[in-house]
């Protein structure tokens, strides 16, 4: 017993000297990004003290006209959108068994996961009453008939789905073997419910603007608004995964081994041709809601000019795209439309969201500086965290601490 | 504001189905040309 409590004692002292010297930076200090991010991450934090001591409007241009603005409208309605590689590669790897994309799984799981905790929590920084965002949660006014019922639940348990979903990551850095062995065996299960919890809060987002039916501009207002979003989250998180992919590729390029390194434009590559046939689906269904809405009669003026930017720039033309790259395997014009059609995402979601929101009010909304600024702190701040994981967790390196699993074993020997 | 407009859902019918038609071909199309890319020649 004395023994145990020694082991156990000394064991904790490890694990913190252990915390302790990982707290200390790795790399270089003085890099372009950090002497951007940190001056613009302090400002933002100055920001949100002004608007927690004195409210939205100190620092926001939102009045009763607009109470959505960028913070919504970009933080959350696009962010998660862009958050939703992490449920297509989890599908594509452990539901389908493309063992191909394994090795950006953790990555990709880790940028949805920071995203959900990122943007999804950005809805704080927007509520009125900040201190209301439990009452989904304990009960309190649960609102089962509002949309924003499923979707506040959701984003919590998806957000606990997705940290079982890279625990393993996590049992590995700190060496918890068997932690490890416990927590890969709830991979699967955690991924099914993630996926479903994904379809539905995905489109829920969208759900929510169906009651806004007189604000929203006819070309953009549609009752398929929740699957139009669904589809288009499929897209958008495989651009993001190419997107984020190439750059974390050249980041943490000592990170990952060249067999890795080889394979990683065949990944790209696939990942295009899964892009261009959910775009082209996209386009059918929004070539749908065109004929079945008549919704030709709109285009002859500004909004019917802005409206097909959006839907032929920055749908139609990336998904072109995407096809000629995939198929003649141009990795340069790949990541090119995977830029484009996440402009599209973001053009598409801020015109329903912001843009073409109240579009008949004589007064506009736009967006005061230090909304902009605060958007800036959310994305740099999450850059950060993610790069202090990745320098640390086996996230693109391989496991080299842990034995291998003994079907591993027996699987590589066979 | 006045929100309900009645819309007569069969009125493109006919466009809608011929549109139908046209991406299922379409989709065959594509996914068989992304499927015979240079990778697999």
């Amino acid at each position: 017993m004395t023994s145990e409590r020694i082991d156990g004692t000394s064991g904790a002292r490890r694990l913190l000297r252990f915390l302790v010297s990982e707290m200390k930076p790795k790399g270089p200090l003085l890099t372009p990004f950090n002497l951007i991010s940190i001056p613009v991450i302090l400002l933002g934090i100055g920001i949100l003290v002004v608007r927690f001591i004195y409210g939205l409007g100190s620092v926001t241009n939102l009045s009763q006209a607009y109470p959505w603005g960028l913070w919504i409208g970009f933080d959350v309605v696009t962010g998660v959108a862009f958050a939703g590689g992490a449920y297509v590669i989890t599908f594509v790897v452990y539901v389908m068994r493309l063992e191909k994309y394994h090795p950006i799984v953790r990555a990709t799981v880790l940028n949805g996961l920071l995203a959900y905790v990122f943007y999804a929590g950005a809805l704080v920084l927007d509520l009125g009453r900040p201190w209301n965002v439990v009452n989904p949660i304990i009960g309190n006014s649960f609102g089962y008939n509002s949309v924003l019922f499923l979707v506040s639940w959701h984003f919590m348990l998806y957000m606990l789905t997705e940290l079982l979903e890279f625990s393993p990551a996590v049992a590995e850095w700190l060496r918890w073997k068997k932690a490890r062995r416990i927590l890969s065996s709830l991979t699967l299960g955690a991924v099914i419910f993630g996926v479903t919890l994904s379809t539905l809060h995905q489109s829920g987002l969208g759900a929510l603007f169906l009651m806004a039916k007189p604000k929203i501009h006819p070309l953009w207002y549609t009752e398929f608004i929740p699957v139009l979003f669904f589809v288009s989250s499929i897209y958008a998180g495989l651009s993001m995964i190419i997107l984020e992919g190439t750059i974390s590729h050249r980041v943490f390029r000592a990170q990952i081994d060249s067999k890795r390194h080889h394979k990683f434009d065949d990944m790209l590559l696939g990942l295009g041709k899964g892009a261009a046939i959910t775009m082209f689906v996209y386009y059918f269904f929004k070539a749908l809601v065109f004929l079945h809405d008549r919704q030709w009669n709109l285009l002859g003026d500004r909004w019917g000019a802005w409206y097909l930017v959006e839907v032929l720039g920055f749908v139609l033309v990336p998904c072109a795209m995407f096809t000629y790259a995939a198929r003649s395997r141009r990795v340069g014009l790949l990541r090119t439309a995977a830029a484009m059609a996440l402009v599209g995402i973001l053009l598409n979601r801020m015109n329903i969201s912001v843009i073409a929101f109240n579009w008949l009010s004589p007064v506009r909304y736009f967006p005061s500086w230090q909304e902009f600024v605060v958007t800036l702190t959310v994305v740099f701040t999450e850059i950060w965290v993610f790069r202090w994981i990745v320098l640390r967790m086996p996230v693109l390196r391989e496991p080299h601490e842990l034995p291998r699993a003994p079907e591993l074993e027996a699987r590589a020997a066979a | 504001m006045e929100t309900y407009t009645y819309v007569n859902i069969f009125e493109t019918k006919g466009l809608e189905y011929l549109l139908l038609i046209s991406f299922l071909v379409l989709f065959v199309v594509l996914v068989r040309y992304l499927g015979a890319g240079r990778e697999e020649r």
